[in-house]
């Protein structure tokens, strides 16, 4: 792990406001992190631009690498001569490819990814029109997992602590390895016969007519159950790791009570740990929402993409919607990153993204 | 890295010197056996019920009957059948996107860490680049170039995965290549080939192995998933997602339908994961350990005390609770009131231990035990409230680096224990630490109450740690090594603040060290271990020499050791 190690305190960082004659003669002042966060933060704007052209510059190679000849493909087997040339032109296939990209570039810089086939209406809108719905499910569940799985795995850690209760251990690993086994997609459908066709407490998917919060309670639990039991079982094995370290020794040789000492010195630690785990789990999560909207009948992204790709080949809507999936993903990443480097400093000075 | 700790520290305790051993589990074996049965169910039940799962003309739509325990779907085909028949496609699907990651990947990796400086760093930005891409949206974006079918998801998943071989492959081997044991077989001449096979593959092979599970648990999960969203398999090929998503439409009719693909895709993934778990389990087994107890030896007290006597530790020994194998056997010294007592030793020789019964910070597994134990006044063999320990015993640590929490600032963790066991408010908690900072003369102590460890050099850390220790004042100030992990000119300075403080508090202080020149330079009286019991007592140490001292063990020390004195304050102040 790469460190911002200050070795000098008489040499102050970047965004220290002493003016360079008065730095010799001031006393040694201890450093402060302002020049790491511009660091940071200079870097990761970097990142970003670089990672949002790499997307563009993805989202339409999608087109263009369709094997043959992509007008075709796109129009379908059955379609006349005069509806292919339409689709090649209509995405400006009988272009240059410079002039593609540059035409496509222009279009997505004002957000504008071309009109849907199906729709006949700008397939930003489309894609828009479903994000709330995705981001809803996802981000309650990822909250949730995170809660539960760090609460539930901390618990776990501290109890088992130097093979403390033996069989909570090995119940615990069962269980929890057991329901994290089982795909997001598999779990939902059994929610859906147990608490909708069996029980009748909850409706079995999504329409207009049930109230939106009874019909989101299945697709978030369904979200939430394995990923709360995948993150309690890293979580607990980094408790154990943790509550060997040197400052755990430091924090009970200051004797201090076991709340403080496990919500105060290792939660930190953790969180660390948690969050990095949190961005992977996080974007993993939004593969897993867009397969699990397919049980629900969820109108979010994973439809409209599923449609698009397996029925429609509805281009524009492809692109739009893989364009927002993957900055979703990289929003999420930065603000991951932002958070960990509020929880601990010291990963400001990670080279990453 | 959690499980590398793990081992490491395994290896370290109480490890018989020999080759590490593949240590079989429980988990692993069972996954093994679940697995095999998933490949004996792939290959054979094709042939066997084939024509049942395919063959049109049953009763459509049953429930769960005594024929069709798992009933027929809307063909009237038997869906226990179906799922057995599916089993081949499916782990055939996950098998091959596996197979095809894996081999992609690990040789991208091979490939960048072997490249040129500069293009390897561009190819490890490129592949974290590649990594941070969720794995659905890599497939969906492959399924819409290519078209929905079995192949087109083989490769769409093959190639989500990629990234994830290439980044481990790449960071195992740079890892791997510049590790000491490589670094000194390239030294001894070994040939680069001889390097690769004997040292670099077999360390690579363990986390590869762990990776290959998860990637085939995933690939399993996730083209089973494509195929549920209609992107995979196409009739009349079917597999365990398209069985489900068949099953879905007719969920409110007939939920026994869904069963059979569900058990099978969690029985698969599950299997995946006892055999990643166990093989991570293999690679690093765990020891058992009991918890730390100190108990009251039988036995009067033999040791003569003095009046002034703030630690009284008569007869303390140590065992290791499992083998029961002696590691301190019967020390016993005092400490007076002001006095700076060393106990010198090699590692191993029981010094630390000493030390930790005397802390009651004993380590998990031991046992110890001693006729008397006392701190002034307090008989530390009975229960002792955690507010007095911490109040009369202030502790300061070997690696200064490794015993201050990193995600901390100062100012909160030092002050803590003014806070919670000495009931100060948040203001005089702060008020204490930044004086005592400013007596190790720490400089801008307002401003290292802010900072965190990092920002610290070694010496910085070492000296706020001594000034936490001492903010409770206590009757007796342990240093277990304090300027061991720091280089020659600051453990000067650590030196000097220790001295400093014991002169000017009256704290004594009981100080461990492997070295007897800095013991010297700085105890009144020492104590010399080896094998867990004191072979020599110098109470004299202003005239140590070797002709002063009887045990051989403490001439050799004594000779091995250049003279080392603390500066004085004055002679400090002007350096």
């Amino acid at each position: 792990m790469s460190t911002t190690t200050v070795d000098h305190p008489s040499v102050p960082g970047p965004g220290a406001p002493d003016a360079p004659g008065a730095t010799a003669a001031a006393a040694p002042r201890a450093a402060s992190l302002g020049g790491a966060w511009r660091r940071f933060l200079l870097r990761r704007a970097g990142g970003l631009v670089v990672n949002l052209a790499l997307l563009v510059l993805v989202t339409f190679l999608i087109v263009q690498l369709i094997p043959g000849d992509p007008a075709t493909a796109i129009a379908g087997d059955t379609a006349s001569l005069a509806q292919v040339e339409l689709v090649r032109h209509q995405l400006g296939l009988d272009q240059p490819l410079p002039v593609q990209l540059w035409h496509y570039v222009a279009g997505v810089v004002q957000g504008d990814f071309g009109d849907s086939y199906k729709y006949r209406a700008p397939a930003m809108d489309i894609v828009m029109t479903a994000v709330p719905y995705t981001l809803t499910i996802t981000i309650v569940a990822v909250l949730l997992l995170l809660v539960l799985g760090l609460a539930l795995g901390m618990t776990v850690g501290v109890l088992t602590r130097g093979d403390r209760h033996r069989w909570l251990d090995v119940t615990f690993t069962a269980v929890t390895g057991l329901i994290s086994s089982i795909p997001t997609y598999v779990l939902a459908t059994g929610f859906v016969v147990v608490f909708a066709v069996l029980l009748h407490v909850l409706p079995p998917a999504y329409s207009p007519a049930y109230d939106f919060g009874a019909a989101a309670v299945l697709p978030i639990a369904s979200l939430t159950v394995g990923g709360t039991c995948s993150v309690a079982r890293i979580v607990r094995r980094e408790t154990a790791v943790i509550l060997e370290q040197d400052y755990m020794r430091t924090a009970r040789g200051w004797r201090l009570p076991a709340l403080s000492i496990y919500a105060k010195h290792m939660l930190p630690n953790l969180l660390t740990t948690a969050l990095t785990l949190s961005g992977i789990i996080l974007t993993a999560l939004l593969g897993s929402a867009l397969i699990t909207e397919a049980v629900f009948a969820w109108p979010g992204l994973g439809g409209v993409i599923v449609q698009a790709i397996a029925v429609d080949k509805d281009y524009p809507v492809i692109r739009a919607a893989v364009f927002v999936i993957g900055l979703i993903s990289l929003v999420i990443t930065l603000v991951i990153d932002i958070i960990l480097g509020l929880i601990d400093p010291r990963t400001l000075g990670e080279k990453r993204g | 890295m959690a499980d590398t700790i793990t081992a490491v520290r395994a290896a370290t305790v109480d490890r018989p010197a020999r080759p590490r051993a593949f240590a079989w589990n429980a988990g692993l074996v069972v996954g093994l056996a679940m697995f095999g049965l998933i490949l004996v169910v792939a290959v054979v039940a094709p042939f066997v019920l084939g024509s049942q799962a395919t063959g049109i003309g049953g009763t459509a739509g049953l429930g769960s009957t005594a024929e069709h325990p798992l009933g027929t779907d809307t063909l009237g085909r038997d869906m226990l059948a179906r799922t057995l028949v599916a089993t081949r496609a499916t782990v055939l699907m996950a098998l091959a996107a596996t197979a095809l990651s894996a081999v992609v990947g690990i040789a991208l990796g091979i490939g960048v860490w072997l490249a040129p400086r500069r293009l390897r760093e561009f190819g490890l930005r490129a592949i974290e680049f590649a990594v941070s891409y969720p794995t659905m949206l890599v497939a969906i974006i492959v399924a819409a170039i290519l078209g929905q079918g079995m192949v087109q998801v083989v490769v769409a998943i093959a190639v989500a995965n990629i990234a994830g071989f290439a980044r481990l492959t790449a960071n195992l081997a740079a890892k791997i290549s510049t590790s000491e044991y490589v670094t000194t077989a390239r030294l001894m001449g070994v040939p680069a080939h001889r390097v690769a096979v004997r040292h670099v593959l077999p360390n690579m092979a363990e986390p590869t192995l762990i990776l290959i599970a998860g990637a085939f648990s995933g690939a399993l999960v996730e083209i089973s998933g494509l195929s549920f969203i209609g992107l995979g398999a196409q009739t009349p090929a079917f597999d365990w997602g398209t069985l489900l998503n068949d099953g879905l439409d007719r969920i409110v009719v007939n939920p026994v339908v869904i069963v059979g693909p569900a058990v099978a895709l969690t029985f698969a993934s599950l299997a995946a994961l006892l055999v990643g778990d166990g093989l991570a389990a293999a690679a690093n087994p765990r020891s058992n350990t009991t918890r730390a107890r100190t108990t009251r030896a039988a036995g009067a007290p033999m040791l003569a005390v003095e009046e002034d006597a703030v630690l009284v530790a008569d007869g303390i020994s140590v065992r290791h609770g499992a083998s029961g194998r002696p590691l301190v056997d019967d020390v016993s010294f005092t400490i007076r009131r002001g006095e700076v007592l060393g106990i010198v030793g090699e590692s191993g020789s029981g010094k630390s231990l000493t030390a930790s019964v005397v802390a009651k910070l004993l380590g998990e597994g031991l046992e110890a035990s001693a006729r008397r134990l006392e701190l002034g006044g307090v008989d530390l063999l009975g229960r002792v409230p955690d507010r007095v320990l911490a109040s009369r015993i202030g502790l300061v640590y070997q690696d200064p680096g490794t015993a201050l929490n990193p995600a901390m600032v100062l100012g909160i963790q030092l002050s803590d224990v003014l806070r919670m066991r000495l009931r100060h408010s948040r203001r005089d908690a702060l008020r204490l630490l930044t004086q005592g900072f400013r007596a190790v003369k720490l400089t801008d102590p307002e401003g290292r109450l802010r900072q965190y460890p990092h920002q610290l050099s070694g010496g910085m850390k070492q000296r706020a740690m001594i000034a936490s220790a001492m903010s409770t004042k206590p009757d007796l100030l342990i240093a277990d090594e304090p300027t061991t992990a720091l280089d020659v000119t600051v453990q000067r300075e650590v030196l000097t603040v220790l001295k400093r403080m014991n002169e000017e508090s009256g704290t004594a202080v009981l100080f461990i060290s492997h070295d007897l020149g800095v013991v010297r330079a700085l105890c009144d009286r020492v104590l010399v271990m080896r094998n867990g019991a004191i072979v020599e007592r110098i109470d004299d140490v202003a005239g140590l020499s070797p002709e002063t001292v009887d045990h051989p063990y403490t001439k050799q020390l004594l000779a091995a050791t250049p003279v080392v004195t603390v500066p004085s304050e004055q002679t400090e102040a002007h350096a």
